[in-house]
């Protein structure tokens, strides 16, 4: 179907709450048609924010995004809607289907606004009613189906001009476990037909169905590592805000800044961490990016440590698990 | 995709249903109001024409007969030399007063005194005209039947034939007299020979003219029937402006319904607009979408006003005439009013970010 996805560079940066914030910084991907991808990650790590942009919905800072012989970032007007119509078909998070429509008329609606006559969109919303197993609920509305029909529905209306490409934003989110098999089944066969399926989740049990995973939050690092020496100068930068980092340091000698940068471009001082304390251990604990910048106050000593060597030297401990669902 | 808009109103049907319905309740006011403000015009062409004359003759410094007349002294004597004049058929006095009847009940009166026969005399649709004295033609709106008597100033005033339509100064009935029992009620209490005022010189508010009168008689002015009509009107000036103006208010407040109402289908409805654009659904259709709801709206609004007009017309003290044109206009105004109350909804839908579809429940 020429659907082969190629993103290079991908910088994608908004602003939240007056601050710059830097999902994603420099993404590579590339997939094929016919192929199931997985965007894995926790809340907020920039799943969403990705498949906004490979449904050209969302302009990215920097780089590149090419589907087929499509650059996706380029597209304005009359060829972005084309692009939204012919070569993506979304499934949404919640559903979002139109209340007011029945199955058949949700699935109806990007045909009719394409310019399919009112037969020609019926019969094949229909036939993808009927391929979705939901033949026999052609006039219900949104409202009186389960979460499962209604995730099927939205499947269908996303396959109505058969589009190359499939996104979907966390498919499985709001259904239980008897609701989620049909649509991973439904979700599977989408790419075994050929078409290049994106689905974000922070769902771990869609890995074996996937050909590639993409791991937007990358686990913490908990291998054992020699503690690292850090000599800084004064306003020497010891790491920036928004990068990844596994290290967790302690303050020997001197002082270290804490700033966050804000969308004005100035900077706003958090803490000033002196020495015998420690800082930066939020990052590598929980996969998160960098919330600021830390840098010396004049001349200053740090150490680097794992997470293994930190939670041992300074006695953090780790969650208990109470119960497993296994046992 | 206009099933799209259809199935929405009809979803939201409860809130389209009142939103029509008090659409409609303005539409109609408005409606009656112009029914209001036309009567107010036509009853006063009405009473002009009442009279039958082509000219009218006035105090030199009077602009008209019915307001700003100075009374004429020996109106009969003025009426006869002026017959004789060139030009002219026909001249008799006419005069015109408010008058208060006080029993049984209070009510004004519009009381002309006419020449029986004469020009000014009143077309009857029902009985006879005056003949003598002590007859009395009403007008239909006075509530008076034929057979009645009417007793104003120790005056037995019968009543032999009605007319219809003629009343004036916002829907105040008019009744015809002599000319000779005018001057007994427009001076109760005179008789001859009375020092203050003679009255069987015959005071008149004017001398009302078939023909044409090319030179007046000394102290005496030519006024036309436009004057007269717009002399007539000047009290109701102001009023029938503020009428207008108020009509003009109710367009605006049946905007505002239409817009509040479409306004907060819009607000619903981000999430699904968001969902339709990221769905490849273009902004215009989405306009076309909310502008067939809002005409639609204000169409329904339109067909209920004149089903609402219809039943509350009859209910009203004041004689209304709804002029064709306004039925005519209802329509095109509704519409006019449903496409820019849809500007509220339109900004909203044009102006929703697609990626609004990517949040969660």
């Amino acid at each position: 179907m020429g659907s082969n996805l190629a993103i290079r560079d991908l910088v994608i940066e908004y602003s939240s709450g007056g601050y710059p914030v830097r999902p994603i910084d420099g993404l590579n991907l590339d997939a094929d048609s016919g192929q199931l991808v997985l965007l894995l990650g926790a809340s907020g790590c920039g799943k969403t924010t990705l498949l906004s942009v490979l449904a050209a919905i969302l302009t990215p800072t920097s780089g590149s995004v090419r589907v087929g012989d499509t650059e996706v970032t380029k597209l304005r007007g009359a060829s972005l809607t084309e692009y939204r119509r012919h070569t993506v078909g979304i499934v949404f998070q919640a559903f979002n289907l139109v209340p007011s429509l029945s199955a058949l008329e949700n699935v109806m609606v990007p045909m009719r606004a394409a310019g399919v006559g009112r037969r020609a969109s019926k019969d094949r919303s229909a036939a993808l009613l009927e391929r979705v197993d939901l033949g026999h609920r052609l006039t219900h509305r949104p409202g009186g189906m389960s979460g499962g029909q209604q995730q099927r529905v939205a499947i269908a209306r996303a396959l109505a001009h058969d589009p190359p490409v499939i996104l979907a934003d966390e498919p499985t989110a709001h259904l239980d476990y008897i609701q989620v098999e049909g649509v991973l089944k439904l979700v599977r066969e989408l790419a075994d037909d050929g078409r290049l399926v994106v689905v974000a989740t922070h769902d771990e049990r869609l890995i074996p169905l996937a050909d590639a995973v993409v791991n937007l939050t990358p686990r913490a690092d908990t291998s054992p590592r020699e503690p690292e020496v850090v000599r800084l100068e004064d306003h020497q930068v010891l790491f920036k805000q928004a990068e990844r980092g596994d290290l967790v340091y302690m303050v020997e000698e001197g002082q270290i800044e804490i700033v966050r940068s804000r969308d004005d471009g100035t900077e706003e001082r958090l803490a000033v961490i002196d020495a015998g304390n420690y800082f930066g251990e939020l990052a590598p604990m929980f996969g998160l990016q960098r919330s600021a910048t830390a840098r010396a106050l004049g001349a200053a000593v740090v150490t680097g440590y794992g997470l293994r060597d930190f939670r041992e030297k300074f006695q953090v401990a780790s969650p208990k698990v109470l119960a497993d669902a296994a046992d | 995709m206009l099933f799209v808009s259809l199935r929405d109103l009809q979803w939201r049907l409860r809130r389209f249903v009142i939103g029509v319905l008090a659409t409609g309740l303005v539409f109609a006011i408005a409606l009656l109001i112009s029914g209001i403000n036309a009567s107010f015009q036509n009853e006063a062409k009405r009473a002009v024409r009442a009279f039958g004359a082509d000219q009218w003759l006035v105090s030199k410094d009077s602009l008209g007969a019915f307001n700003t007349a100075t009374p004429l002294d020996n109106g009969p004597g003025i009426a006869a030399e002026v017959a004789r004049l060139p030009g002219v058929r026909a001249a008799n006095p006419v005069l015109i007063f408010p008058f208060t009847v006080t029993k049984p009940s209070v009510r004004d009166l519009n009381v002309i005194g006419v020449v029986p026969n004469g020009v000014g005399a009143p077309v009857v649709t029902e009985g006879r005209g005056l003949k003598r004295q002590g007859d009395l033609v009403a007008d239909k709106s006075a509530g008076l039947k034929i057979g009645e008597t009417l007793r104003l100033h120790g005056i037995a005033l019968h009543v032999v034939g009605r007319t219809s339509g003629i009343s004036y100064n916002a829907g105040t009935p008019t009744v015809f007299v002599t000319f000779d029992d005018s001057q007994h009620l427009f001076f109760p209490g005179g008789k001859k020979g009375d020092l203050v005022r003679e009255f069987t010189k015959g005071e008149a508010s004017a001398i009302v003219v078939r023909g044409k009168v090319t030179r007046p008689p000394a102290e005496l002015g030519v006024r036309t029937n436009a004057a007269i009509l717009t002399d007539l009107r000047r009290p109701l000036k102001k009023a029938t402006e503020t009428i207008s103006f108020l009509r003009f208010l109710l367009w605006i407040i049946a905007a505002g319904i239409i817009g509040s109402v479409l306004y907060l289908q819009a607000i619903e409805r981000t999430r699904d607009f968001a969902v339709f654009k990221a769905t490849g659904v273009s902004s215009r259709t989405l306009l076309v979408g909310i502008t067939l709801q809002a005409i639609l709206l204000a169409a329904c609004a339109a067909l209920a006003a004149l089903a609402i007009a219809w039943a509350l017309g009859p209910t009203m003290t004041l004689r209304i005439e709804v002029p064709p044109s306004a039925y005519l206009a209802l329509p095109v105004v509704a519409i006019a009013v449903g496409l820019i109350s849809s500007l509220f909804g339109l900004r909203r839908a044009v102006t929703v970010d697609p990626a609004v579809a990517f949040g969660g429940a």
